[in-house]
Parts: C-alpha cells; structure tokens; sequence
C-alpha cells in the first residue's frame, strides 16, 4: 500500500517565550488542514515527536495531549522519542501505520519548547540524548560529543578548521529568504570562527541555536486519498532507520556516522533510487561537522570528501546537489521534537514547486535525521506528484 | 551514580579494573553488560584492563551543564586503551595545548563534588 503526503506546515521556528508546545503543535495543524480536504475527524492516529517537554514544560503524555488539541479526541495516540530523531521516527511510524493497513490518516506531528530555559538547563537537557554515566557525568556536553568527532575527522582528513564554518555560511544564507527561518541574516566565515568557544574546535555558529517550534506532515493511504478525490502534494518512496551504540566511545567509528549509512542503505532499497536520484536533500546539520558527515553516509561523497559540498558550492540551493534549502538546523532553527517533520515540510514545498529556495525539476528529495551523536538515524525518500 | 559506575571507578582507583571480553567473537566491551553487542552472546568475561591508551580525540568545553558550573573550559579526553575499549575522561596536570590526537595517557579517577567519580586522563610519561 502507497503512503502519501496530503499536507504539511510548519510554524516559524525561533523564539515563542509567550507560547507553549500545545499552542504550536495546534498552529501547525491549523496550516495542515488549511492545505487539505481531510478534517480532523479524519485522523485515525495522532503521533507526536517530542524530546524534552517533560524536563523543560513538566509535561509528559504529550500524544494524547495533542490529539485532543488537534480535534481528534478519540483517534489513537502516542509521543514518540529518539532525541533530536523524534520527529523522523514519528514521521516513520505514521508511514508505517499506513502501510500496514491499520490506519487510514495520520497525523505526524513534533514540537519542542525550549527557550523558556536558561542555557546551562537547556545544554542539560539535550545531554539526555548521550550516555548519562559515560559521557555526561564526565562533563562531556552535546556540543562536546561533535567537537570529538569534529576533531577526529579534521585529523584524519587533514580539514581545515575554516571548511567546517562553511557549512554554516551556506546554510545562513538559505535561511535569509525563509520565512519560517530563525535566522535571516548572511554570516561569514571570519564570523564562525571568531564567534564564541562553545567546545573546541566547535564555536557558537558552527551549532543550531535554541528553538520552540512544531511541524506537522498528514499522511494518509493511497486508497484513501484516491476514494476521497484528494490532491496530495508528495509520495513516500520509502524510509530507512537504525541504531548504533548511544555513547560515542563504544562506536566502531567516531568519524563517519554508520547508523545513518545503513537508515541510507534500507531507505534507498525501499525507494528503489540511488544517491544519484536525489534532487534535493535536508539533512541534520546541528553542527558543521553533521552536515559533512551526512553528505557522506547519505553518498553524495566519499568519505572525506564531504567538505568540498559547502566549500565550492555543490550544495548551494543552485548548486548539483542542493541540501539544507531552508536553512537547515543552523539557520532555519533546530525545535528538537519538530526538526524531522519539518524538514519533510520543507521537502514537500520543493516538490510542488513552492520552496523560497526552489530547486529546478526537483522530483526525488531526502530527509536525513540524527537523534543524539549517531545513535539512531531516519533516512526518508519522498517523490513528487 | 548507579552502583556499577561505583565499583567500575573503585577498582581504576585501586588499580585492577576490568572490562569484559565476549568468549564467543572476542569483542571488548565496558560493564554493566549481559549480552555482547557484537553477537548477542550472553558468554562474556572479566578481564583485566590496562591502564594505558592513546588519544582519539579530545575537546575544550567552554559551556557545560549545571553539575559542572564553575569548571569551564576543562579538557575531555576520548582514548582508546591498550585492550581496544574506549572511555571518556578529563584531562589532567595538562591543557589541550600540550596533546595532540595520537599522544599516550594514562587512565585514573577522582571524586567530584564528593559523590560521583570522574574518569581521568594524564599523559604518559615515558
């Protein structure tokens, strides 16, 4: 059974000191069912892609919570979390759901709240996606995790410190004309690198910042979009997901991410495409060293390569492999629970033609999306209509 | 800390820690484990550990969580010990300027806030 996309929107990513995760999530599925002819008692499932509302809102349950917020009282309901992939995972699952006949309409939602909190709380927070005894008892942060693997990765590829802020650079720039962006402003490279220590070689630019916001994708059977007379704005191909060891230290390797070339491998398969079918791709930059990594396990390079993307333009929105057309999580804004849903937002505007950053003739996208340090991994293949 | 963590760190302190070998595919690994993660085998043993290692890779952490307000910058270290297993620490009697990737640490422990044990790394002498 075909698992298609009906609508899916997103709200602007950035700071809502005055909201809350229910008040976004329910935004977000206002715009979605703006788009659609499917109603809220339509939904046969609510999933929601979550991470931290129980430590930073003291709110947990958080999927039936939303259902009800989003007018499907009654439909089944779950959170769903694997760190900064919760909203990939949810997103897998409603595609799942669908294929195996058990539900009809999904909504696959994520939000985050996470500004309401000071940064030391926050960085807090985001530790819970690493191994708490191994890696955080030892005062090794999030950022601390990528800084090592940063480090390891310039080593062994003898990458110059200025290659990695690239990736920034470029991503800012596709920020600049998103409206749903966080940040819209051009940075240089002196800028990323002259830009605050967060843990070495990783400064405060080369990172995602802080950021509320929700996504929300409808997904629904081909059967039932076909009986309803549905226009649909974009086909799941397929998906790909794995795991790996959650602490860094017990990985086979720390400078290529393994997980996501397997979730890569499976999602290919499954989407009978290759690397060389992809037209446009967002993938889980939430530092510069992730985006280069992704490039390499997704096979648009070979390893060490990867840097040569954002450095000659490869992966510019005019570039032969266009990736992070909204931003990415550097410059579009990283609500942790949300991201995998909106980087499927983001996909389906650039397959209907409607993307600020449109890329021409884009047919095939790709949704990569890393929970943690490289722990688990969705890799998802959309095609046009 | 769990009680594990506890015993894992007592016996670095006390010079005789150990880590746990799969008898059915050889693979390494750190406790508490009940399967190896390599092959599933529930066949694992305790082996000693060398207190020896090179480094793989390290950082300067200059905003950190709230257990270690105050400490910033401090120096992680991740090193691969003589045996294959890799463990997290901070650096010692050392700052990120004298290592390099490559270079030989010696393992240790501490107290820290007069609870929990931190993992230690010093550069070797020889």
């Amino acid at each position: 059974m075909g698992t298609k996309i009906a609508s899916a929107a997103s709200t602007t990513y950035g700071k809502h000191p005055n909201s809350s995760s229910r008040e976004l999530l329910s935004e977000a599925a206002v715009k979605a069912f703006d788009e659609t002819d499917i109603s809220p008692g339509d939904l046969d499932a609510v999933y929601i892609g979550n991470f931290m509302g129980g430590l930073i809102e003291d709110q947990g349950h958080i999927g039936a919570l939303m259902a009800d917020h989003v007018g499907a009282r009654e439909a089944a309901s779950v959170r769903i979390e694997s760190a900064c992939v919760s909203g990939g995972a949810t997103f897998c699952q409603a595609v799942q759901a669908v294929e195996s006949g058990d539900a009809d309409v999904v909504l696959a939602g994520g939000v985050e709240m996470m500004s309401t909190t000071d940064i030391e709380h926050v960085t807090d927070a985001l530790a819970n996606a690493a191994d708490d005894v191994y890696e955080n008892e030892q005062g090794l942060t999030f950022p601390g995790i990528y800084a090592l693997m940063a480090r390891r990765y310039m080593h062994e590829f003898d990458v110059m410190r200025e290659d990695l802020a690239a990736v920034s650079v470029k991503n800012h720039r596709h920020a600049v004309d998103n409206p749903l962006a966080q940040f819209r402003k051009e940075l240089s490279v002196r800028e990323v690198v002259e830009s605050k220590p967060v843990a070495t070689p990783i400064t405060l630019y080369d990172a995602c910042p802080v950021s509320d916001g929700a996504s929300v994708a409808i997904v629904v059977s081909d059967t039932f979009a076909a009986d309803h007379g549905l226009e649909t704005s974009a086909e799941v191909l397929g998906t790909g997901q794995s795991s790996d060891a959650l602490a860094l230290q017990d990985r086979a390797a720390i400078s290529r991410t393994p997980a996501a070339e397997r979730a890569a491998e499976r999602a290919y398969e499954n989407a009978s495409v290759t690397a060389d079918d992809i037209d446009v791709a967002e993938v889980h930059d939430c530092f510069t060293i992730a985006e280069i990594l992704a490039l390499e396990a997704l096979s648009f390079y070979e390893r060490g390569e990867g840097t040569r993307g954002a450095v000659e333009g490869e992966t510019a929105a005019d570039g032969h492999i266009p990736v992070n057309t909204s931003g990415g999580l550097i410059g579009k804004g990283h609500p942790v629970g949300a991201t995998g849903i909106g980087q499927i937002v983001e996909l389906t505007k650039q397959l209907e033609g409607r993307h600020p950053n449109q890329v021409s003739e884009a047919e095939v996208a790709l949704a990569h999306n890393v929970g943690g340090s490289g722990a688990s991994t969705t890799v998802t293949i959309l095609g046009g209509e | 800390m769990p009680a594990w963590f506890d015993a894992f760190t007592d016996a670095i302190a006390s010079g005789d820690q150990q880590y746990l070998v799969c008898e059915t595919c050889g693979h390494g690994t750190l406790p508490p484990r009940q399967l190896c993660p390599a092959c599933g085998s529930t066949e694992l043993t305790q082996e000693p550990l060398s207190e020896r290692g090179e480094i793989l890779s390290f950082t300067e952490i200059s905003v950190t969580i709230p257990k270690f307000h105050g400490e910033t910058p401090y120096t992680v270290v991740l090193a691969e010990l003589d045996e294959g297993v890799s463990l997290t620490g901070q650096l010692r009697d050392a700052t990120p300027d004298d290592i390099a990737i490559g270079d030989k640490v010696v393992l240790g422990t501490e107290p820290h806030d007069n609870e929990t044990a931190l993992i230690t790394f010093q550069q070797a002498e020889d």
